[in-house]
């Protein structure tokens, strides 16, 4: 199921600008974080951040579990840390296929306020910096040819010990998977026409060049190159049509100012 | 509850030559505080720790490991190896480390390995320093992914995909003490362990059970040791400048 509370709220964003002491640009204000959190995100999230929100028991896919600084989508290598654009793209996206709905209808302050809230949840953000992010070079094109690259490079990469030979999700290795939250989960299913987070080509790119942290997805960034990297991203793109079609459709949100 | 057994036996008896005593076993994991940073000094006239664990007990009898999945390239079925026993109960793959060392030798310069081979990692556990740097590689033509996770939190540490055969990767340690797990999610029945220490002061037990500790600066110290399944244990130790201790450490079975 999937559902976006994206258009009901901007009220209250208006609300909590009044709220908030003054941050540098950036940042945002704990203080005024937890009032966003508190009216927004505790219901999945939990009040000690422990993705054990009042809602979260129906779900098959838990809200994150914030105490670990456990992020799956970042620009981060492996091991790192999120940099706030990292969440703040998810806040942006949502996470598709799951309860986590975009937050684009608040504000970019409130955003950014409740990053910085959420992040107090985990000690590792006031004893670790995050890593450099990734270096994604400009796309260089979908084309018949880099599909057809694409395919060898997926099977080359045994991407399909996990995701299968047609990339369904249905590799040897996909059942009895576990998160570090001790949850089942299952490998993507890649023929569905869009990933969780985000609708552009890069958002499918950082994916298998930082890995999914707290889950079984692992990094290839230490065996690809970036050309490769590539091909497959076109050829993960040829599996449905969908994904051009959603790339479009968020082009155009943006352009209608949808995104802020 | 393992430094109240530590603390307890350490007040009965200091050994002057072996450390004989076995005081409490436990099952949970090792876990460390934060101990006040390490510090390199000169190590001249060490003494050795020159030790053996052996197992008491029958080891349980122990089914092989099921291959689930790449079975033509896996096999069907891997001997499991968490109790590794000689013909005179010698117990392998126990890691033996001291406790409460703040001072002494420096950290290892090579990286450690962690091989995955035949659907198994090798070895199947080691110490580590903080932050030491792990070279991570593999011999096998099926994809593995390598995923060491705090053993006691479960937080991914980092989780690398070696795709194909003669791929290696070199990666660093968490800066904090911790016992870390390492995961193949790709065979579920992968397993190594990692135990990090913010000293050098550790070694792996051989197929004999055997074990040695270098250049360990004169001082009463607490010899704990840890294995997968027998769990944990620790005693006094006490090393004299250039002397030699031979401790024999059993382990009962479980
Ligand atoms: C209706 C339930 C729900 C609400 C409300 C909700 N979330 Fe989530 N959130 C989820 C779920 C479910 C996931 C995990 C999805 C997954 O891992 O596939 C998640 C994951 C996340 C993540 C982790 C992304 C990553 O990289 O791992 C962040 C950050 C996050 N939510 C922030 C927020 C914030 C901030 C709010 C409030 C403004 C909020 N969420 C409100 C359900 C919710
Ligand atoms: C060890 C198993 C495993 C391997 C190998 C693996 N994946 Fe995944 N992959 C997963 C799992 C599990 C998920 C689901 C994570 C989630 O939903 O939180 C996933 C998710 C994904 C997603 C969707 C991410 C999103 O934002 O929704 C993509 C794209 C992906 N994998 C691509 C790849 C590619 C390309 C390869 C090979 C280069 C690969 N994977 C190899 C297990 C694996």
């Amino acid at each position: 199921m999937f559902y976006r509370v994206g258009q009901l709220i901007p009220v209250f964003a208006g609300l909590l600008f009044a709220a908030g002491s003054a941050t540098a640009a950036g940042t945002g204000s704990v203080k005024t974080g937890k009032l966003v959190y508190e009216r927004y995100c505790l219901s999945c999230h939990g009040a000690e951040g422990n993705g054990q929100g009042e809602a979260a028991e129906y779900m098959a896919v838990k809200p994150r579990d914030y105490r670990q600084g456990t992020y799956k989508w970042r620009t981060t290598p492996s091991g790192s840390l999120p940099l706030d654009s990292d969440l703040e793209h998810t806040l942006l996206n949502g996470l598709h296929g799951t309860y986590m709905p975009t937050w684009r209808a608040l504000d970019q302050r409130s955003r950014r306020d409740v990053i910085s809230y959420i992040k107090t949840f985990s000690p590792r953000f006031a004893t670790e910096k995050p890593q450099d992010p990734i270096v994604i070079p400009p796309d260089p094109g979908y084309s018949d040819a880099s599909v057809a690259r694409g395919t060898a490079v997926y099977k080359k990469y045994n991407c399909s010990q996990c995701h299968g030979p047609g990339g369904q999700g249905d590799g040897p290795s996909a059942h009895e998977l576990k998160d570090d939250w001790g949850n089942a989960i299952v490998p993507y299913d890649l023929t569905k026409g869009h990933v969780k987070c985000g609708d552009q080509s890069t958002d499918i790119y950082r994916v298998f060049m930082t890995g999914l942290a707290g889950t079984p997805m692992p990094t290839f960034a230490d065996s690809m190159s970036s050309a490769d990297a590539w091909d497959l991203v076109h050829f993960i793109q040829s599996l449905s049509p969908g994904y051009a079609k959603n790339m479009m459709a968020a082009a155009a949100d943006r352009k209608t100012g949808a995104t802020q | 509850m393992l430094n109240g057994i530590g603390a307890a036996a350490s007040r009965h008896s200091v050994f002057a030559r072996a450390c004989v005593a076995v005081v409490g076993v436990g099952a949970s994991l090792v876990t460390h505080q934060a101990l006040a940073s390490y510090e390199v000094m000169a190590v001249t006239n060490g003494g050795t720790i020159d030790g053996s664990v052996t197992l008491t007990g029958a080891a349980p009898g122990q089914a092989a490991i099921k291959v689930s999945k790449n079975q033509d390239y896996c096999g069907q079925t891997i001997p499991d190896p968490a109790y590794t026993v000689d013909s005179s109960g010698g117990l392998a793959n126990v890691i033996v480390y001291l406790k409460d060392i703040t001072k002494g030798k420096a950290a290892p310069a090579e990286p450690l390995a962690l091989v995955n081979t035949k659907c198994m990692f090798s070895p199947r556990v080691q110490g580590a320093m903080v932050s030491q740097q792990v070279k991570i590689s593999s011999d096998d033509t099926v994809l593995h992914n390598t995923h060491p996770q705090n053993a006691e939190t479960n937080a991914t540490i980092f989780n690398v995909a070696l795709p194909f055969k003669g791929f290696s990767v070199t990666k660093p340690l968490p800066t904090m003490p911790m016992m870390i797990k390492v995961k193949c999610d790709a065979h579920e029945w992968m397993h190594a362990w990692i135990m990090e220490l913010d000293h050098p002061y550790y070694a792996t037990t051989s197929a004999d059970g055997h074990f040695t500790i270098k250049d360990v600066p004169p001082g009463t110290y607490t010899l704990a040791v840890w294995h997968e399944v027998a769990g944990e244990k620790s005693a006094p130790v006490v090393v004299a400048a250039g002397q030699t201790v031979k401790p024999k450490i059993t382990l009962a079975a479980k």
